[in-house]
């Protein structure tokens, strides 16, 4: 038989007796949509909770933090070098690291005509920062390949240049200009001098250009508000320029050698938030201490799965219970045309094909059952948020930090892999609940079949 | 030189079980069958006639014994090759019709057609003619239930023939048909077999019935215990058609004492019997 004969026949059969046909699917839909719509509300519990999460920080961002770090470590922690910062970026699913090391307060300079800032200087690795997700707000970024210093600044870094002949001169970020203009000002920067008197020279200006700012935030640290990143090696040239002006011995030093440094702090980033507990997992293991959204996503996460595989097990009893209303119309519809697969066995017709007839109709049913049960859920999830907004994404949220503030508007969400997964899902209950019946079917004795009434 | 005969059974047997007990439905058949024949098996009632006949078509196995198709040994077909042997090489003719209810008269016709995986503008085109010549082109499209007994037995008959099958099998086609009508019927089978030289099988337990084949085997209590030539068959339509009408009574004195088939030639002995897939 060609698979359209097979397709029409089916159809005929199925269209043959409308009602039971249509209350079969009934139980399917109502299935379906119990699903669907009870794994929505998981889904956007969860889609809440993430939103909420990714404004308190980067959800893929591992800070390690070295506590041993500083001049030697005697602790048996490894040495957070840059052998071992090469060693993490090995690993899998790692998109980007950089150390973060905040220069000592007064040691360095950046300087603009009579204005100075003296903030807060970080060294980092420049290529990083965008991977990391810092947002650029006017200019570029540095590529880390700049010969002269390259400067990126913070939101506001420029507003904390100050006059030390007028110290009382303040520029107001919210209000006005800062005093310094990025892009048509000259920059230097320089070392400090320790002791300002006992030097008879003054430390040498280097020329500096400033790439742009940053977009500040926050959630994102102060660095990304009030600091200014230079790349590690020009900090260190800066340092090492620092002991070489006041005189300190390169033993006593602690950033000498920017192979023999231990840092302090690290950013990593991941590629994907769901490797996030891999990569910190494997971090920890070396020693060091680790900060990421990890430890507030995990139980929040884990306690939305829980909901909705509640919420989805009492839609897959309602399925349950249609998948017995599609076996019971089966075996009725085998009874009914006993006689009929009878006359089709003695007229030639292959068992395969009287097979593939009643799973067809079965598939069907269920597959039907599931595009209708779909449609309806999307108009249920649709009624529901708009009634019910902020609702128990809404309370989870405020369970856990006192609202989660316009991220959890969306009550119930149907991702397309739910639209996916109830298909298949009713499709397969439809198939093996035809599946007994047309064993039966193709069982049936073609002699008795015909002699059958 | 020794002709292959087209259907040949050899010493089959067949016991039906019944918790104790035994019935011995079938007992030691041996027959041949030549291509074209028309062969009738008589019987009383419950004298193994269909049960014969069933085993025939591979719609129930036999306790014991062979059935040869041009030699091909068919008895231990699985129910697959049963299927596909039926599809190509069987017709059908049920007393009780047997046609499918939610079908118009040309469905049930092509349905044969479509089990060979035809496509449905082809087979349509072929039922419609098939129709058309057992009379019934005017009712293409009714349902069963919409017919006469008769107009579905043709449709039954159109059916069974639509396929051109090599052989074509018949149990009390005519059973619930009146005398005219089973006339009818019955020349029209007759008929078709022989325009395509088909070898016809027709069971029944009516002597009238009967004469319209070339000849008859009779059957009592699961023993072939005649086979012989129809001597009416030499004699005119006409003729056959009034003995059903007034001379059932005369059958007995009708009989004669030919104990060998003499079956008709069959143009080609040996036809191919396929027992292949559909195509
Ligand atoms: N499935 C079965 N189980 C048990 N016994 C059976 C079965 N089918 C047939 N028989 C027996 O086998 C014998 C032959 O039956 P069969 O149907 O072949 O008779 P028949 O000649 O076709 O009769 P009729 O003219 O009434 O149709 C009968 O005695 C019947 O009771
Ligand atoms: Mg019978």
């Amino acid at each position: 038989m060609k698979i359209f004969d097979q397709i029409a026949m089916c159809l005929q059969n199925l269209s043959r007796r409308k009602v039971r046909t249509a209350l079969t699917t009934m139980g399917v839909v109502i299935g379906t949509c119990a699903i669907v719509v009870m794994i929505s509300l998981g889904v956007g519990l969860q889609k809440s909770q993430e939103a909420m999460l990714a404004q308190m920080g980067d959800l893929t961002k591992i800070e390690i933090y070295n506590y041993s770090g500083g001049a030697g470590g005697t602790s048996s922690v490894p040495n957070l070098d840059d052998s071992m910062i090469e060693q993490i970026a090995a690993y899998d699913h790692v998109d980007v690291i950089t150390p973060v090391v905040q220069a000592e307060w007064g040691k360095i300079n950046i300087q603009c005509g009579d204005y100075i800032y003296q903030d807060s200087i970080y060294g980092v690795y420049p290529e990083a920062l965008e991977k990391l997700g810092y947002v650029l707000k006017e200019g570029k970024y540095p590529t880390g390949k700049e010969k002269d210093y390259t400067i990126l600044f913070g939101e506001n870094g420029p507003y904390s240049f100050y006059n030390p002949k007028n110290p009382e001169e303040w520029h107001d970020p919210s209000s006005g200009d800062p005093p310094v203009d990025i892009f048509s000002d000259d920059f230097t920067i320089s070392v400090n001098a320790q002791d300002p008197e006992g030097n008879a020279k003054e430390p040498e200006k280097y020329d500096a250009t400033v790439t742009g700012v940053l977009v500040g935030d926050w959630n994102k640290g102060y660095e990304t508000v009030y600091g200014a990143f230079l790349s590690i090696d020009q900090l260190y040239k800066l340092y090492q320029e620092y002991d070489e002006f006041n005189g300190i011995s390169s033993t006593s030093s602690s950033a000498f050698n920017p192979r023999k440094i231990n840092y302090n702090r690290v950013y990593v980033k991941v590629t994907d938030m769901k490797y996030v507990d891999e990569v910190e997992t494997k971090i920890k293991d070396l020693g060091y201490d680790t900060y990421s959204m990890e430890t507030v996503r995990k139980p929040m996460q884990e306690q939305a799965n829980k909901m909705m595989l509640i919420l989805g097990s009492l839609g897959g009893i309602s399925l349950l219970v249609a998948a017995m209303g599609i076996t019971n119309t089966m075996i009725m519809s085998i009874y009914e045309r006993t006689r009929e697969i009878g006359i089709m066995k003695v007229l030639g017709c292959v068992i395969g094909d009287i097979r593939t007839v009643f799973l067809m109709e079965a598939g069907l049913i269920g597959f039907g059952g599931g595009v209708i049960g779909v449609i309806l859920s999307f108009a249920i999830s649709i009624v529901l948020n708009v009634l019910g907004g902020g609702g128990l994404g809404g309370l989870m949220g405020g369970y856990y930090y006192g609202g989660g503030g316009d991220a959890a508007t969306q009550i119930s969400v149907i991702p397309i892999w739910l639209v996916g997964l109830a298909l298949v899902f009713s499709t397969l209950i439809g198939l093996v609940s035809g599946f007994s019946p047309a064993n039966r079917a193709v069982k049936i004795s073609a002699l008795e079949a015909i002699k059958h009434e | 030189m020794e002709k292959t005969p087209f259907i040949e059974i050899r010493g089959l047997k067949k016991v039906y079980k019944l918790g104790k007990e035994r019935v011995v439905a079938l007992d030691d058949i041996n027959l041949t069958i030549q291509r074209g024949e028309i062969c009738c098996i008589l019987g009383t009632s419950g004298s193994g006639k269909s049960t014969l006949l069933n085993m025939m078509a591979g719609l129930e196995r036999p306790t014991k014994g062979k059935v040869l198709y041009s030699n091909k040994d068919v008895t231990r077909f699985d129910e697959r090759r049963w299927a596909l042997f039926r599809q190509k090489n069987i017709g059908f003719v049920f007393q009780s019709y047997n046609l499918m209810t939610g079908l118009s008269g040309v469905e049930n016709v092509a349905m044969p057609l479509m089990f060979r995986g035809m496509d449905k503008d082809k087979r349509t085109r072929i039922a419609k003619e098939v129709l058309r010549e057992v009379g019934l082109g005017n009712r293409m499209k009714h349902k069963p239930t919409q017919m006469s007994g008769g107009q579905q037995q043709r449709v039954g008959i159109a059916r069974a023939f639509v396929t051109n099958p090599k052989i074509v099998f018949a149990d009390e086609p005519t059973g619930n048909l009146d005398s005219k009508t089973t006339t009818e019927v019955m020349e029209l089978m007759v008929n078709k077999s022989r325009e395509n030289n088909q070898t016809f099988i027709l069971v029944t337990h009516d002597n009238g019935i009967a004469r319209y084949a070339d000849r008859i085997v009779t059957i009592v209590d699961g023993k072939i215990v005649r086979d012989e030539k129809n001597e009416s068959i030499a004699r005119t339509r006409e003729q056959i058609a009034s003995d059903n009408a007034q001379e059932v009574r005369q059958q007995a004195a009708a009989e004669e004492e030919t104990e060998v088939s003499a079956p008709i030639p069959a143009d080609e002995a040996a036809a191919n019997m396929s027992t292949e897939g559909a195509e």
